[in-house]
């Protein structure tokens, strides 16, 4: 072998092995991102009621990805910010019928069914978007023993995290709803369960 | 010697950075570009995290994924290393070639794209990976690659005078090469906007698919094949007028050139038709890169100083 193939082999090798190691490395970080998706826990059976008076209850969750938030109408710090990115994602998946969001008040006595509804105005473009109310106490225990979610000192202490379902009912990821770079990736969540269904 | 020590530095500093390139790819191409949600830390650490209980109460634990927090941070270390090399190879220019202005010039150039680098690798974390930024950042790192080419030539002819004495110059050639670069730029801004644009129709059309982005896209994408196959003709032209050089070294160079716009034409056809696989794209953009870089050495072995 002459000087010049000779350093053509190496060169050759060096790239194949850089090669090799990429498509580990690429192997790798798709493994995680479907890791980080694995099952937490079921949602457990509770019932609450839309704006339009009728029963929304865990059996809606049913065969839809469904992404939840607990907010109130007054809230002035992140409930806006959750409500736009919801609404963000609204239009994003407007052209999927899998895909449904689900905000939950936590100050049920002030936010009436109109009250709600006129929310709902100002950020839903489309009714895959259900707000829900229901009696204070249903509502903290579902937040706090079904989602994990601290829901102490209300209205103002709900979490501001969002809570990914898939179609079985189950809790799969949570994400910081003010957090540009966590509704990025629950974007993604999304595509990658409607993939895998 | 110290010519050759700072050649040789200089070489370090070129290959370490094509790595660079490689990794800031492969950080592109698998999605871990928000790995470490701050900047220079990793979730508040020097080195990242091994396991959830690591992570600092203000720093959001559900965006913790171990895997891509260590590709995007290697990305940070080999920038770090480049960074020194750079260090390196200016405190050698300082103390060698005060008096050569083009190369110390050019080593002071290298740091300070450097530094910049760096800084608008926090602004692409900030952003969230908007895709104009990250392009921007791949940009800047072409740009470093061909000043460090041009170091590493530059410094190799200086030892080795009289090899590069009896090239013949030819004006053609060298005029050729200059365009030639300029084209290889136009065509790597051309794939970026690509790329820019599919990962822009992504954020606000998730539901589609590869294949859908592409057609999503205007007709320019078909400007980027056809200068490529365009330049896939001005290489055999170019090798065509080196073909009697006595340079072997040029000779090479030329071939390599050839047989690289050949490569990452048919890696480009590749990623259209199969899906955009991850693995062709990431050498698809680190061989523009070489593209770079070889034409401003051969431009440089047979210029007329």
């Amino acid at each position: 072998m002459n000087e010049l193939n000779k350093k053509l082999f190496i060169a050759f090798l060096l790239i194949f092995s850089l090669g090799m190691t990429a498509l580990f490395v690429l192997r790798e970080a798709t493994e995680s991102k479907i890791q980080s998706l694995n099952v937490i826990s079921n949602v457990p059976n509770f019932e609450l009621t839309n704006f339009n008076g009728e029963i929304f209850s865990d059996n809606n969750l049913n065969e839809k990805i469904t992404i939840i938030s607990f907010i109130f109408t007054r809230c002035e710090g992140a409930c806006p910010i959750m409500s736009k990115n919801f609404s963000i994602l609204q239009t994003r998946f407007k052209n999927s019928d899998l895909v449904q969001f689900v905000s939950i008040t936590v100050d049920p006595e002030y936010d009436s069914d109109s009250i709600l509804k006129s929310f709902s105005n100002q950020y839903s473009n489309n009714d895959n978007w259900y707000f829900l109310r229901g009696d204070i106490l249903d509502i903290i225990t579902l937040s706090e023993n079904g989602f994990f979610l601290s829901a102490s000192l209300l209205p103002g202490g709900h979490s501001t995290r969002f809570v990914l379902v898939d179609q079985k009912k189950q809790i799969r990821k949570f994400y910081e709803g003010t957090v540009d770079a966590n509704v990025m990736e629950l974007q993604n969540d999304i595509v990658t369960l409607i993939n895998q269904s | 010697m110290k010519k050759k020590l700072f050649f040789q530095s200089a070489v370090t500093a070129t290959i370490l950075s094509y790595l660079l390139i490689f990794v800031g790819g492969l950080v592109r191409v698998s999605g871990s570009g928000m790995g470490c949600p701050d900047w220079p830390k990793c979730f508040g650490r020097w080195i990242p995290p091994l396991s959830v209980d690591q992570i600092p109460s203000y720093i959001d634990p559900t965006m913790f994924n171990i895997t891509l927090a260590w590709i995007e941070y290697g990305n940070r270390m080999l920038g770090v290393l480049v960074g020194i090399s750079i260090i390196v190879l200016n405190i050698l220019a300082i103390y060698y070639f005060r008096k050569h202005f083009s190369l110390l010039f050019s080593s002071l150039l290298s740091l300070v794209i450097v530094i910049a680098e760096g800084l608008l690798g926090a602004l692409v974390v900030s952003s969230v990976l908007n895709p104009f930024i990250v392009s921007l950042h791949m940009l800047l790192a072409l740009i470093l690659v061909s000043v460090l080419s041009y170091i590493c030539i530059q410094s190799f002819k200086l030892f080795n005078a009289e090899y590069f004495a009896k090239v013949e110059k030819n004006n053609i050639i060298s005029r050729s090469l200059i365009f030639f670069w300029i084209l290889i730029i136009i065509e790597i801004l051309l794939g970026t906007g690509i790329r820019t644009n599919i990962e822009l129709i992504a954020i606000d059309n998730p539901l589609l698919s590869k294949g859908e982005q592409l057609n999503a896209l205007s007709s320019y994408k078909y400007l980027h094949s056809l200068l490529g196959f365009g330049l896939l003709f001005f290489s055999i032209y170019i090798n065509y007028y080196l073909r009697n050089n006595s340079l072997l070294l040029a000779k090479q160079l030329g071939y390599f050139i050839l047989a690289m716009v050949a490569l990452q034409i048919f890696l480009g056809e590749l990623m259209v038709f199969f899906d955009l696989p991850q693995l062709t794209r990431l050498f698809h953009t680190w061989g523009s890169s070489w593209l770079v870089g070889v034409i401003i050495i051969l431009y440089n072995c047979i210029k007329n100083e």
